[in-house]
């Protein structure tokens, strides 16, 4: 893979001007009420959402996952789906407690 | 060690390793190698995550109020600082594939002297925890005699629309100084105010109900330690996170080393690609970081829901 | 066929050739090798060393437990030794022995490599295993710990004045070595096949060194974090575990069982990987469902992360969340029976020769099978609430870590044992050898069901004397094992001194590893082979002449 895949100079600045836009954005929202205008849990919704974004961003152009084998994007996904496991098996035992028994 | 004679008959480009067959080989192999390390680190940071999801699931409140002692514009400063030197490992990769070493070395240079900012920024937030009695530990905090006028802590950086609450000063807006003369861990009216309000509202959650209260009374002490549990969290995550920094530091002080002596051509330039790699998962750890430490929470200051 | 010539390195008589031992004497050109197979010896001896020490730990605990009254041990002093045996054998012998050891030495020579893809990293791990066994020896040797190796809060981070810190530096440490040693199989079984070694040629013992790494690398970090934690809390004695400050010990027990119990099937995948090839080699039988046993493996390191509630069922989880571990933990024993399926179908009208592998592979068969369906009864949440914490549990875990782990392992390095050294050892001491692990074993850790079952509870010193028959028989087991164990490492060693040189075959088997000498040159094949067989094809296809390897081989196990 010696090819050299990548967005070039014009890109990575494009890349990078995104991550600047949304770090502003992700502040200053964070500082209006979004749960009372729309619904608890907006302000996390929204800031994770960003979060996301930024993360997509920066693993497909500056880690170069865009242009990487199939074997790259499944250990990208697996690191994040055995995250999901241990979340979601976790609260599953919190968030349920009070639900049955406890 | 002696060498097979058969194998010294191959040519072998500079940088080959002697287990591969080639540079594709090896290429493919380093890159599978740091993709399955970094999702080793995902599973690391996320023990620590999913330690703070379960927490901030149960005692929303404290964790807020425990946001709201973080200075946000810090925290926002840092995620700047880091993406730019996100871009600038990203531009030292490019120029180590195109051969252009000045650039190369200029970049790292550059990715070398915001990460420094970066440990540097954390060190002042980390001051100012001690200064004003949020680091979660008894006894690990500064010492404020009773009565002794100290007035504001070092004057911070503020944004007209920061809304900074902290231990040193009063929720009023006064100067009054919090003694605190054992250096103990401290929370301010300000969070119990927080609590009150989440209650006479009705959205606190079933642990904050037990975990808030005695005997149907607020309890100050229990709040605490719910906040305290978030400054614990706060400063493993921001402490591990700034020792990968360190590490990153050092792996770049390697690079620059070696992208001084010209190694690295459009055919070897594996060591700043996975290098780049780390550097940028370092970086998105601290994308998630930032808002959950800092910014969640923060709007009930501003709206008060 | 051309290319079986290029593959078939029959010793040329009076020159010795090179191989990995003689490639160099010195102390330095071990400690500062990059080959594999040196670096799986030092595991070996390493690993062995570890063993003995738990063993010995193990020893205590069963003489402790002759008599009904706390006479031998105080009960402190027994806290230490029955969590030191955990902590010794999980951590530095289950987890470490059969990737580290065998894998290490195979995985590149199964897939025709010259080394694995990162030796370098490889040796790191060695020396951080080292350095994490050393930091919980010293531990050891200052007084030891006594949480019980699962390292439970608060106990661990509040009560306990013993060596926590320590041990869990070098546990945390050891972790390490784990990671990198997965990291690198998974990268060499990517990109390191040889010519023609498709996914699907490849042994099955590959496989489950693959799925176990896969294990290793999702789940040990998890175990790196909490114990980091644990230390963190300990240190500043707050904490997010701590209930006085409403932190939540069950958390710990949620991150700590979110690795530890993957971890049984780092211990087991790989002893399974052991058993096919041990069960189809020895059957002469192309084994039964390859596909069906090679994704059981994965499946099996995939299913193994959804169950860890299982170990939590009285320890105030959720009633719902017990129900959903208890469903999982019926499902992840499904890819178990498939294998056990599989392996018994593949001895189904095979010519079996009952050598000492062999003897150990289904003496796994027996066990494996008695530790898998008594664990379906501690997944069953109602169930479990009579047996928790008894003796039922301790013999289930015994019958699935030593009777699965440890009867691979032995198998293991008994099968190749003559590729390592290049010697045979005794036949005859083998299986007898092979019969007392097998005997001892079950005289040992039988008896413990029935005491768990009448209610007998773990991790004490004394016990009601109506109990005590049961456990002479126990402890009169433990040292017919022990015998099993020692039995090996003597006629083991010996053969190194006086065994008769086995030559590259000598269980005339068509896998890549048996087509190079033995002990192998440094980068294992003269010519990188080339791959045109099925995986365990006995028949003409396999391109290897029996004939010639029975007359090459000295000892001929079938003749």
């Amino acid at each position: 893979m010696s090819e050299h895949q990548h967005i070039g100079i014009p890109g990575y600045l494009g890349v990078f001007a995104f991550l600047f836009i949304a770090t502003i954005i992700t502040y200053v929202v964070a500082l209006q009420d979004l749960d009372g205008m729309f619904f608890p849990g907006a302000n996390t919704l929204v800031a994770l959402a960003i979060a996301f974004a930024k993360m997509t961003f920066v693993v497909l152009f500056f880690m170069h996952v865009r242009w990487q084998s199939r074997l790259i994007w499944m250990a990208v996904v697996s690191g994040f789906f055995w995250l999901a496991i241990m979340f979601a098996y976790t609260l599953q035992d919190y968030l349920t407690r009070s639900v049955i028994g406890y | 060690m002696t060498h097979d004679d058969k194998h010294d008959d191959h040519y072998h480009p500079p940088g080959l390793q002697h287990q591969f067959d080639d540079m594709g080989q090896q290429m493919d192999s380093v890159t599978i190698g740091m993709w399955t390390f970094l999702a080793q680190e995902i599973m690391f940071f996320g023990g620590l995550f999913t330690a703070y999801l379960v927490f901030r699931s149960r005692f929303p409140m404290a964790f807020a109020a425990g946001s709201n002692h973080l200075d946000a514009f810090w925290g926002w400063l840092n995620t700047l600082v880091l993406i730019v030197s996100s871009l600038t490992m990203a531009l030292a990769v490019f120029y180590a594939q195109k051969g252009n070493r000045n650039l190369q070395v200029v970049m790292i240079i550059l990715t070398m002297i915001f990460g420094t900012v970066f440990l540097g920024v954390k060190a002042i937030e980390y001051t100012d925890k001690y200064n004003h009695g949020l680091v979660p530990v008894d006894g690990w905090n500064k010492v404020v005699p009773e009565g002794e006028d100290h007035g504001k802590e070092a004057a911070r950086l503020s944004l007209p629309f920061e809304t900074t609450v902290s231990a040193a000063e009063s929720a009023d807006g006064s100067d009054k100084p919090h003694p605190n003369p054992r250096g103990e861990f401290q929370i301010t009216d300000a969070d119990l105010d927080l609590v009150t309000m989440a209650q006479k509202e009705g959205f606190l959650t079933e642990s904050e109900k037990i975990g808030y209260f005695s005997n149907g009374e607020l309890d100050p002490e229990k709040v605490k330690g719910k906040v305290q549990i978030f400054f614990w969290i706060y400063f493993v995550m921001t402490g591990l996170h700034a020792l990968h920094m360190v590490v990153g530091l050092g792996i770049m002080l390697w690079l620059l080393v070696m992208a001084w002596r010209n190694t690295f051509s459009a055919d070897y330039y594996s060591p700043v690609e996975i290098s780049g790699l780390y550097w940028h998962f370092v970086d998105i750890v601290w994308i998630f970081l930032f808002p959950l430490l800092y910014l969640l929470g923060r709007h009930f200051l501003a709206g008060g829901h | 066929m051309e290319n079986v010539d290029s593959i078939n390195t029959g010793e040329e008589k009076g020159e010795e050739k090179v191989n990995y031992l003689t490639n160099g004497f010195s102390v330095k050109s071990w400690l500062l090798t990059k080959d594999h197979k040196r670096i799986a010896i030092m595991y070996l001896i390493s690993v062995s060393v570890f063993f003995v020490l738990g063993g010995i730990y193990a020893g205590l605990i069963r003489l402790e437990l002759l008599t009904p009254a706390s006479d031998l041990l105080e009960s402190g002093s027994y806290n230490k030794v029955f969590t030191q045996h955990g902590v010794i054998m999980v951590f530095f012998y289950l987890i470490p022995a059969i990737p580290a050891v065998l894998g290490n030495f195979l995985l590149p020579i199964m897939i025709g490599a010259k080394d694995l893809a990162f030796p370098r990293i490889n040796l790191l791990s060695l020396y951080i295993y080292w350095v994490g066994g050393s930091l919980t020896l010293f531990a050891l040797m200052q007084g030891g710990v006594d949480t019980g190796w699962t390292f439970y809060t608060p106990y661990s981070t509040t009560f306990s004045n013993s060596f926590v810190m320590l041990v869990g530096l070098g546990v945390f440490i050891n972790g390490f070595s784990s990671i990198l040693t997965g990291l690198n199989f998974i990268v060499t079984t990517h990109t390191m096949r040889a010519p023609g070694m498709t996914w699907f040629r490849l042994p099955l013992f590959v496989w489950a060194q693959y799925a176990t790494s896969l294990v290793m690398i999702l789940g040990t970090p998890v175990v790196a974090i909490t114990i980091l934690l644990l230390a963190v809390e300990r240190l500043t004695q707050t904490g997010i575990f701590d209930p006085a400050l409403g932190g939540d010990p069950i958390l710990f027990q949620h991150l700590f069982w979110f690795y530890s119990h993957p971890a049984v099937y780092i211990m087991i995948l790989p002893s399974m990987g052991v058993i096919s090839e041990l069960i189809s080699n020895f059957s002469r039988k192309k084994i039964f469902g390859y596909e069906f046993i090679a994704f059981s493996s994965i499946a099996i390191a995939v299913f193994g992360f959804l169950v860890w509630g299982h170990h939590m069922f009285v320890s105030g989880q959720s009633i719902y969340a017990g129900l959903v571990f208890s469903f999982l933990t019926m499902v992840v024993a499904v890819p178990s029976a498939i294998k056990v399926f599989n392996w018994t179908a593949t001895m189904y009208k095979g010519s079996i020769s009952y050598d000492t592998p062999m003897l150990y592979a289904i003496g796994f068969l027996g066990l494996f099978l008695i530790g898998g369906l008594t664990g379906l009864f501690l997944g069953s949440v109602g169930l479990t609430v009579h047996v928790t914490d008894t003796y039922f549990v301790v013999a289930h875990f015994h019958y699935v870590m030593v009777g699965g782990t440890v009867l691979g392992y032995l198998g293991g390095i008994h099968y190749w044992w003559p590729k390592m050294t290049g010697k045979m050892y005794s036949e005859f001491w083998g299986r007898i050898s092979a019969m007392l692990v097998f005997i001892g074993f079950n005289l040992t850790f039988f008896p413990q069901f029935i005491l768990g079952y009448q209610g007998m509870p773990r991790r004490y010193a004394a016990y009601p004397e109506e109990f005590q028959v049961l456990n002479i028989f126990s402890t009169a087991g433990a040292s017919v094992l022990g015998i099993g164990m020692i039995l090996p490492v003597i006629y083991l060693v010996g053969s190194l001194i006086n065994g008769k040189s086995a030559g590259p075959n000598p269980w005339l088997l068509p896998g890549l590893e048996w087509r190079t000498s033995s002990p192998p040159p440094t980068f294992n094949f003269e010519k990188t082979p080339v791959v045109t067989w099925e995986a365990y094809s006995f028949g003409e296809d396999s391109g290897l002449d029996i004939e010639e390897a029975r007359r090459e081989s000295t000892v001929s196990p079938t003749a």
